[in-house]
């Protein structure tokens, strides 16, 4: 690839990755800075907002910065280390700067016990279950039916069969038919797709965080943000599913000689499937704020409570780890969405299961090519 | 709980959930109190004033200890306690039911409750607490009672 495209390509992910950053403080909920609760007042303080603006003048000079090194690495470097060390070099200082502000909000952080944890004494947690559960249905149906369709058709197809397609949709790349190349990608569906699926059934039934003193008004916009990022997460996943399905089937196609190249529905499909990430995710933030924030009227006399009140439980800000609690999925601190307990053996053991398979897939689709 | 699934997306929440708004239950974590007894006087003072009526379902018990971060037994224990006195039916699986006040008191548990409440005047008694301010005290829980609110104790709001 063209040193210049990808550097195009990393400046893209990184405008948007800077624009979510500088996004941040506009949409947290009240009472959390920079991956620390520090209390809603305080978070209204000058302190705060000093650390704020300190912050919407560093992630630009940041952004710039490493742009700069980025191209001129992309020009005096060989491949691949041209496309790797500049993007590697970009996530670095963006984690440096995070990390070198939430030891600065962890100074304004309250001595003392968190405030009391909040629950209701109701279940609403069906809410959004209906369309994670087809979301769920829809990467395991797919995933099996792409590994019957490969397997079934295993014994039909040529000595070579495509392994890549190009962007006009001919394929570009062959190799000699094996159990790997012909069955990897369906069983790499199987398993996306069920995680896909998995997190976003997880993320629907994910611990609520709510104000004390105002816990209907935090309940309500929390569980609107929750049915949002539910279906946001669900058309996101049954894209990528219709995506993958359609490739498995049209390189099992294209092999038997019954096609000659993938559908423009592929690229479509990919299209879409972007557009709805990076744009449903602005949306997300700009209309619901972090886990409903920007619905709910805190107050400093509605503290927030459980997971995101108790500095304890959180290493970094980032990473939620609490052994006591069930919970597998809790709203993030820093950011939109919601982030794993680290602390559940279950949850991490579920979710490491799936990454190394994953990776295990990748790995070995890397070794056959 | 919505009957049906597929209407929870075109019902506002706030139609879906008409009762039992205000019935939340807090832990403070600086108090002496155990939690699992914090959980279980708050849900029975919640039965006692009517914020919880009789057949309302509590939420299972995964749920709970998920939103309260807490261990799932410590609510195990809370609702095995308030199944013990009466307050509430565990369910497998699906949380707990409330149940409504017996029509009739029966004779033996009516003796050992008015024991403990025995021993509880006794020990006000012994805390200082004068009989006439006693008589006060027992006087105005049992009219809150009737009026279906909680009393000094009540919900933490």
């Amino acid at each position: 690839m063209n040193p210049w495209a990808f550097l195009g390509m990393s400046a893209l992910v990184n405008l948007v990755v800077a624009g979510f950053a500088l996004l941040y403080p506009r949409v947290v909920r009240k009472g959390l800075l920079f991956g620390v609760y520090v209390g809603e007042e305080a978070s209204e303080g000058e302190a705060a907002r000093e650390l704020t603006r300190g912050w919407n003048r560093a992630i630009p000079l940041s952004l710039v910065a490493s742009l700069l090194l980025a191209a001129i690495l992309a020009v005096s470097m060989p491949e691949p280390w041209s496309f790797v060390v500049p993007v590697h070099l970009q996530i670095l200082a963006f984690l440096g700067l995070y990390v070198r502000w939430y030891f600065r909000a962890k100074a304004l952080a309250p001595p003392g016990p968190p405030p009391p944890a909040v629950a209701p004494l109701f279940d609403t947690r069906r809410t959004s279950a209906l369309l994670p559960a087809l979301t769920l249905a829809a990467g395991v149906g797919c995933g099996a039916f792409v590994v019957a369709y490969a397997w079934s058709h295993y014994a039909e197809l040529p000595a070579t069969i495509p392994t890549h397609f190009g962007p006009s949709g001919e394929p570009d790349a062959f190799r000699p038919k094996s159990f790997f190349t012909v069955m990897l990608l369906p069983i790499m569906v199987l398993v996306l797709g069920t995680f896909l699926g998995g997190m976003t059934w997880l993320t629907a039934h994910a611990k609520r965080a709510l104000r004390r003193s105002a816990e209907r008004t935090s309940l309500e916009a929390q569980l609107r943000f929750r049915t949002a990022m539910t279906r946001y997460l669900s058309g996101v996943s049954l894209l990528a599913i219709a995506m993958l399905t359609m490739i498995t089937v049209m390189t099992i196609r294209v092999g038997l000689g019954l096609d000659h190249r993938l559908p423009p529905a592929v690229a479509a499909l990919a299209i879409a499937m972007g557009v709805l990430a990076v744009g449903g995710g602005i949306y997300l933030a700009l209309r619901y704020g972090q886990g409903g924030a920007r619905l709910e009227q805190a107050r400093k006399d509605t503290p927030l409570t459980d997971g995101l009140a108790d500095n304890r439980n959180w290493v970094l800000g980032m990473f939620y780890v609490n052994r006591d609690d069930p919970s597998f999925l809790v709203e993030r601190r820093f950011g939109i969405g919601y982030t794993l307990n680290f602390g559940n053996p279950k949850a991490v053991a579920l979710v490491a299961g799936f990454a190394a398979l994953i990776v295990l897939l990748v790995v070995v689709a890397a070794l056959t090519n | 709980m919505p009957a049906f699934p597929l209407l929870t997306f075109c019902i506002p929440n706030c139609i879906q959930y008409p009762v039992m708004k205000e019935a939340v239950l807090a832990v403070d974590w600086s108090s002496d109190e155990p939690v699992y007894e914090q959980i279980a006087r708050q849900i029975r003072a919640q039965i006692a004033s009517g914020s919880l009526p009789p057949g309302a379902s509590l939420p299972p018990v995964r749920t709970l200890a998920s939103d309260l971060g807490v261990n799932l037994n410590t609510v195990a224990r809370a609702y095995r306690l308030l199944e013990d006195g009466g307050f509430v039916r565990i369910r497998h699986r699906s949380g707990a039911e409330v149940v409504a006040p017996a029509s009739r008191p029966d004779a033996t548990a009516r003796e050992r409750l008015r024991g403990q409440l025995r021993d509880v005047l006794e020990r006000l008694r012994q805390a200082g607490v004068p009989p006439d301010e006693l008589r006060r005290i027992a006087e105005r829980e049992i009219a809150a009672l009737q009026a279906g609110r909680a009393g000094d104790e009540g919900v933490i709001r």
